[in-house]
């Protein structure tokens, strides 16, 4: 586009300044308090009273920390595999058949939930002594054990989630130029060599959306676990999320609770960092 | 063959919970049993069920409160977002770029580096627990992407429409209220869709920033059901009130499937 002189509207920084404003007093500043806040200890009645490094320190001998980067780690490992993988799958069965779209109705439907929605719907399905034990025959405590408990609620994850995964992939299914297609179909390629080598490097860039924005909600991952467990039992299906929740606002250590999330922004930093930096080299 | 036979077989696994679901939140509330519960009733307690929800839960207020916060706050965010656009790249404000990036940025803070110093912030300034305060936060948060989604759509409009707007004498505002705003209406509803759907989703702020029943946004109202559902509410009611709670993004979503589906890669760019 070319640059020209702005144009003087009498207003210029009017128009500007309540978007300026909101997200500098209510993001931008919250995040560097935060920040600050992590630095000190603080029970959000008496001042913060600085401790240098005190709560890092403290982060790293936490055993409850260390199960919780566990779980984290799980539920983005299980998103990659279960909702976005399963979700390629069908979007690939699905795309390119007659009436495909009545196909993908039955995972559409359990994207109307959210999560606390979602969470109440399963609860009486996976408690103890609830449905699922009914209709297996079995005895399992679904919600008791870790990692069990994780594994449950990342089954019930990927029944919300598959569909607008799907969803995602077959508008990007459909997108694909279909030349080189059918190019390689004359070629005499076919199923899954047409698929690895034709439509997947096609797809790519739409992948990559999709990857990056499950791996970044799933480093997050908060409202299921709240709803079905509180991260329990004890505090064994805690999600760094949760973690930081429960630090702050159960055990009203804030200074603590800040740290929990300032290494949150970290990781979750760190890894679109890291996943873009390899979308680009590649 | 084997691709419809896999995708129906998979299809059948995921309609099973949705049909228990269904089943057990039409169940009168009294005789739910784990052990029959895939079996449907003879009486038909669904709206019995809701009833009793909103009587129980007081979800009533909820609702209306989140109705509130999900429709109102994607408006405001939306315009003002659209507002900073247009400034941005039709009024082609200095440093237009800086400003942009001051905007957007504002979404990359996962919400938890927000909530300590807004639950403190709140409370000092008399606006933790009001729905004002609940809108002045969801509306905040809806800004980047409103301003990311118009900067991109209004840099794509042809600058002639601008001057020949000029030439009639329009005022800048008049202008971006006049013919920008409404040739941004496709952009503007994906935008707000998407917004609306994670407003009426919320938990966090909602368990975060209020603690009575008025105020309260809907999904933190169920996840304090929750707890009772073990210790009195009747699981079908329970049920009902998700069902019930989920019925107004259920019904956006099925209005508008492709458009959500692009919001949602919009989103995420």
């Amino acid at each position: 586009m070319r640059r020209s002189a702005p144009i003087l509207g009498r207003f210029r920084y009017g128009y500007v300044a309540p978007a300026a404003l909101l997200v500098a007093g209510l993001l931008y500043a919250p995040f560097v308090w935060t920040a600050y806040l992590s630095l000190t200890r603080y029970d959000g009645l008496a001042p913060p009273e600085w401790a240098g490094l005190a709560n890092f320190g403290k982060l790293f001998d936490d055993p409850a920390l260390l199960t919780s980067l566990r779980n984290t780690l799980l539920w983005v490992v299980g998103t990659m595999v279960l909702p976005v993988g399963l979700g390629l799958l069908v979007a690939v069965l699905s795309h390119d058949i007659k009436g495909g779209a009545w196909y993908r109705v039955p995972f559409m439907l359990p994207y109307a939930l959210s999560g606390a929605g979602l969470a109440l719907v399963w609860s009486p399905i996976l408690s103890h002594g609830g449905i699922a034990n009914a209709l297996l025959g079995v005895d399992t405590a679904f919600l008791q054990d870790a990692p069990v408990n994780t594994l449950a609620m990342l089954l019930v994850w990927t029944w919300q989630q598959l569909g607008v995964n799907t969803l995602l992939f077959v508008v990007g299914l459909q997108s694909i130029p279909k030349e080189p297609i059918e190019a390689a179909r004359l070629d005499g390629a076919s199923g899954w060599r047409l698929f690895r080598h034709i439509t997947w490097p096609l797809m790519r860039p739409l992948t990559a959306v999709v990857v990056g924005l499950a791996l970044v909600a799933s480093l997050k991952t908060f409202d299921i676990v709240w709803v079905m467990t509180q991260g329990g039992p004890g505090r064994n299906s805690e999600t760094l999320a949760v973690t930081m929740y429960k630090e702050t606002f159960v055990a009203s250590d804030y200074g603590y609770g800040s740290a929990v999330a300032v290494m949150l922004t970290v990781v979750t930093g760190l890894a679109s960092y890291l996943y873009l930096k390899r979308q680009v080299a590649s | 063959m084997i691709r419809r036979a896999v995708l129906v077989v998979l299809g059948l696994v995921w309609m099973y919970p949705t049909y228990l679901l269904l089943v057990n939140a039409a169940r009168p509330a009294a005789s739910y049993d784990p052990a029959t519960a895939w079996a449907p009733s003879g009486d038909f307690a669904l709206f019995a069920n809701f009833a009793a929800a909103l009587d129980k839960a007081d979800l009533g207020s909820s609702l209306a409160s989140t109705a509130l916060y999900s429709v109102v706050s994607p408006l405001l965010g939306v315009v003002i977002g659209a507002m900073a656009g247009y400034t941005i790249v039709v009024l082609r404000l200095r440093h237009g770029f800086w400003w942009f990036l001051l905007i957007f940025g504002g979404t990359v803070f996962p919400s938890q580096m927000l909530l300590v110093p807004l639950f403190v912030g709140y409370s000092d300034a008399g606006l933790y627990d009001t729905r004002a305060g609940m809108l002045l936060v969801y509306t905040a948060v809806n800004v980047p992407l409103a301003a990311f989604v118009l900067r991109n759509f209004y840099s794509g409009v042809a600058f002639s429409i601008f001057e020949a707007a000029r030439m009639d004498g329009a005022s800048t505002f008049r202008i971006f209220w006049r013919v920008y705003l409404p040739i941004s209406t496709s952009a503007l509803a994906a935008v707000f869709i998407l917004e609306f759907t994670f407003i009426w989703n919320d938990l966090l702020f909602g368990l975060t920033l209020t603690t009575t029943e008025s105020v309260r946004p809907v999904m933190t109202a169920l996840a304090g059901l929750m707890t009772d559902v073990y210790a009195g509410t009747p699981v079908p009611v329970g049920l009902a009130a998700g069902l019930m709670c989920s019925l107004p993004t259920v019904l956006l979503f099925l209005a508008t499937q492709r458009l959500f589906a692009r919001g949602l890669s919009l989103g995420s760019v």
